[in-house]
């Protein structure tokens, strides 16, 4: 008893903290929920209209930089399917391998390259999704947005979706939030 | 002893860092059953996506944490990034804790108490120190409740609890807002409108003690939101007590309290909104019985009433998606501290007040991270002494009246890093002159961690009595620095721990004194020195299937500031008059079946100072209250019939002898609190039927 009484009043608040932190770990706080943003994705797959010549074969999601989006992605490509055509989610690690992707998913840690993906993606039938807030307008076509109430939204610019020569769904704008 | 206690702190954090990394790297592989899952979650329909949150379906608490205040910045931001610390009750919390009035459900937030003022009436303390008249805003629905002769609000048997939606708390300033009622915080009571209501909602509670009863109060409520018109009425009667104890006032004399204390409540509000256009009509009638008057107890017992009326009528105009403005006028009538029979200790006193506001306030957000709150207000106070041989020392006169203008703005920017919150408010009376208050705050949340780092001016305006009894010193309004850090953590999906520290400076606080030059008019007001606090407020919360744990701890002092003697404790620097240094609040409710919940709630006071007794030579003499627990138990029980449930409890179960303490030294003794109640709450919702189309 004389040992606890030794402790300072700030020392037995951090150990509480400690203590009840660490008895708790089998529930750990919510971190980003990876998976809402891969339902997105998909519903952006099915919403937007390529042109003719980028609706056969394979759909092919690229991801630029690391993202844990990366794993759910993949696993949604295992278990569905966009239309009957298969869907490919692979890493590229340089703008010039975007050619061949139909989507372009850009993760946080590379949204830095948002202008330079813009002037390379000029023109293509690529749909550029901005992980990182913001990238709707700086370059992106769709990019997420975390609400003050964590409700998860995204931007739309519409035109830099016609420039792509994408057409997207109105119920996909109804959910979205338009950019100038 | 010190390595041991390294060891096992450190052992914690490994716990902690253990669980954290062990979530980021374990390998997820893609079974049956989790291919299951994402089958059925890739299925939601695109309609579906508008409930998705960023951080996965949100748990109870973080729907709590995330809810949308507005409270402290106008604009609506989440609890942990609004710029102020802030607390929120939830009806939820209200109806399972059994409370019996605002005084049960306030006590238990870290920072709030309550202390006698005179003439029966319990007033609000806030982080230790005495916020009665004019530094705590009470809003009902929008209204400024204080009444504005002395700017108090009155507790004990009064608001209507059962009809709360949910209380929003500023535990700090809130003045570069809401101006100078908000000197040391705001409490924002939201009560259930017509969407919430959807039908007919009734509820009781009774109250008894060994001795009487203490309470019994019917409340009733009805409304329905049909389309863009939304409709509420609701009301609430009853009749209650002070308490059953026996009072001994300052100089000896006693009397019980039971038959001598009566807190009687009659209240109505009426609101109605259509489009952006919305009513609000309150009227609130609190009739009580007294008998300790402002020291000496009086022979008898005689009435005093406080009555008020609140009028608003507000139009929400949506200029476009970025512009709004809010044009709103107010009107308010009361009448508080009316005792129309006074008798040889307590005389009489009949005046009202009528307050007449007009408000523009627009907001503009250019982009998602810019808001910007600006406007202006321009009020009027009439007052009148009712009786004939009564007049106001300002003119001599039975009628005086005062002007107010003010301007205020706020700016908030958004960052990745930092939330960055700029505002101020500038007041202009006619009679004291001006105040100018700004504040700034930056808050952010990262993920599990958010903090606040605040600082704010805020003031208390003078009120009609103060002018009226400063005319021999003059008088301007009092002044608040304070500065606030809270540092936040949610420690699982399910709860949450924060801190904050804060220092209060008060600079020249307004003071009662009484004049003994002045035979015609001795009541007198005058700026002091300095005072204020400073403290450390901790609380962690949980909440889950199995129900909620609320734990907070408050430590106040007065140590390190300039003290006013009448407000100080004389031999303890650190002591707050009327006030603990320590308190420790628990609210927790557990669902013992799906229908059944126990729910047990308790308030730990360190040792308090105050004023019991006078000595020999007339003198009042300072006594120290003995530390105390109030615990209190409610069993909740859903019954089988639809809306119907029943409660059953007991407040101040251990049945200590707690009493109010007057946190001045204005020779009034303590006033005690019902001693063990047992109460038993009955109510029952009857909603209408959604309209059914063939």
């Amino acid at each position: 008893m004389k040992n606890v009484k030794n402790i300072s009043f700030g020392g037995k608040l951090l150990l509480l903290v400690f203590f009840i932190s660490g008895i708790s770990n089998k529930c750990v706080a919510q971190d980003v929920d990876y998976k809402a943003y891969t339902l997105f994705v998909y519903n952006f797959m099915k919403y937007v209209e390529w042109p003719e010549a980028q609706s056969k074969g394979d759909f092919v999601v690229c991801i630029f930089g690391e993202s844990p989006v990366h794993k759910e992605l993949a696993g949604l490509a295992s278990t569905k399917k966009l239309k009957g055509r298969n869907i490919v989610v692979k890493t590229i690690t340089k703008p010039e391998e975007a050619a061949g992707c139909q989507l372009l998913y850009v993760s946080s840690s590379k949204s830095g390259n948002i202008k330079v993906l813009k002037e390379q993606m000029m023109g293509k039938p690529i749909l550029i999704v901005g992980e990182r807030e913001g990238l709707a307008k700086k370059g992106a076509e769709l990019s997420f947005v975390t609400l003050d109430d964590d409700a998860l939204k995204f931007d739309i610019n519409k035109k830099e979706i016609e420039q792509h020569q994408l057409k997207i769904s109105s119920q996909l704008i109804s959910l979205g939030i338009l950019v100038d | 002893m010190r390595k041991s206690y390294y060891c096992l702190l450190f052992v914690f954090f490994l716990l902690n860092v253990g669980s954290y990394a062990q979530e980021q790297t374990t390998p997820v592989a893609i079974t049956d059953s989790t291919k299951k899952d994402t089958l059925n979650f890739y299925d939601m329909t695109i309609e579906q996506l508008l409930s998705l949150k960023a951080h996965g379906v949100p748990s109870e608490m973080e729907k709590l944490i995330n809810s949308l205040i507005s409270v402290a910045s106008k604009k609506p931001l989440n609890v942990r990034e609004s710029p102020s610390i802030v607390s929120l009750v939830t009806a939820e919390e209200i109806k399972n804790s059994g409370a019996r009035d605002l005084i049960d459900v306030l006590r238990l937030v870290p920072g709030v108490d309550f202390g006698m003022d005179v003439e029966g009436v319990v007033g609000i303390g806030m982080r230790g120190n005495w916020a009665h008249e004019g530094k705590v805003l009470v809003l009902l629905d929008g209204q400024e409740i204080n009444e504005i002769l002395f700017a108090s609000t009155q507790f004990g048997n009064h608001f209507a609890i059962d009809q709360i939606k949910k209380i929003e708390i500023i535990r700090g300033p809130g003045s570069a807002i809401y101006g100078g009622y908000a000197e040391y915080g705001v409490i924002n009571i939201i009560t259930k409108q017509g969407g919430d209501i959807n039908g007919v909602a009734v509820s009781g509670i009774y109250g008894q003690t060994a001795k009487d009863f203490m309470r019994r109060n019917i409340n009733l409520s009805a409304g329905k939101k049909i389309g863009d018109f939304e409709w509420s009425v609701s009301g609430m009667v009853g009749q209650g007590q002070r308490s059953d104890r026996d009072y001994t006032d300052i100089y000896g004399n006693t009397y019980n309290l039971a038959g001598n204390s009566n807190l009687n409540p009659a209240y109505a509000n009426v609101g109605m909104s259509y489009k952006g256009l919305s009513f609000r009509g309150i009227g609130d009638f609190y009739q009580t019985t007294i008998r300790d008057g402002n020291d000496l107890a009086s022979p008898k017992p005689f009435n005093q009433n406080f009555n008020s009326a609140y009028f608003e009528l507000k139009y929400l105009w949506k200029v476009n998606n970025k512009l709004t403005i809010t044009p709103k006028l107010n009107y308010k009538n009361q009448s508080p501290w009316n005792t129309p029979v006074g008798d040889s200790t307590n005389g009489r006193y009949s005046r009202t007040a009528t307050r007449s506001t007009a408000n523009i306030t627009a907001s503009y957000s250019p982009t998602r991270k810019i808001n910007i709150v600006f406007g202006t207000e321009y009020y009027q106070d009439v007052a009148k002494d009712k009786l004939d041989s009564s007049t106001f020392a300002y003119n001599g006169t039975q009628k005086i009246s005062f002007y107010n203008y003010a301007f205020f703005a706020q700016g908030l920017l958004k960052t990745r890093f930092v939330n960055i919150i700029l505002g101020a408010r500038y007041d202009r009376q006619n009679v004291y002159g001006d105040a100018f208050v700004p504040r700034v705050g930056l808050t952010k949340k990262y993920n599990r961690f958010h903090f606040k780092a605040l600082y704010s001016n805020s003031f208390r305006a003078p009120s009609i009595q103060n002018i009226d009894g400063s005319l021999t010193t003059g008088i301007t309004p009092e002044k608040t620095q304070v500065v606030e850090l809270e540092l936040g953590y949610q420690i699982t999906h399910n709860s949450i721990f924060t801190i904050n520290f804060f220092d209060i400076t008060t600079l020249h606080p307004i003071v009662y004194y009484l004049d003994t030059t002045n035979a015609k008019y001795p009541d007198a007001y005058k700026n002091s020195n300095q005072s204020g606090t400073r403290g450390i407020e901790a609380e962690y919360k949980i909440k889950d299937k199995w129900g909620y744990i609320n734990v907070n701890y408050s430590f106040y002092t007065a140590a390190g500031k300039q003290r006013i003697d009448d407000y100080s404790v004389s031999n303890n620097n650190a002591a707050l008059l009327g006030f603990a240094n320590h308190r420790v609040n628990l609210n927790a409710s557990l669902n013992i079946t799906k229908n059944l919940s126990i729910n047990p709630s308790a308030s730990f006071y360190s040792a308090r100072w105050g004023y019991a007794t006078v000595d020999s030579t007339g003198t009042s003499v300072l006594q120290k209250f003995k530390p105390m627990t109030l615990v209190n138990i409610f069993l909740q029980y859903k019954t089988p019939v639809k809306g119907l449930s029943v409660g059953l409890g007991v407040y101040n179960l251990f049945d200590q002898n707690f009493s109010f303490i007057q946190p001045y030294n204005g020779y009034h003794a303590p006033m005690p609190s019902p001693s063990r109640e047992f109460i038993f709450r009955l109510s029952y919702n009857f909603n209408f039927k959604a309209k059914t189309t063939n």
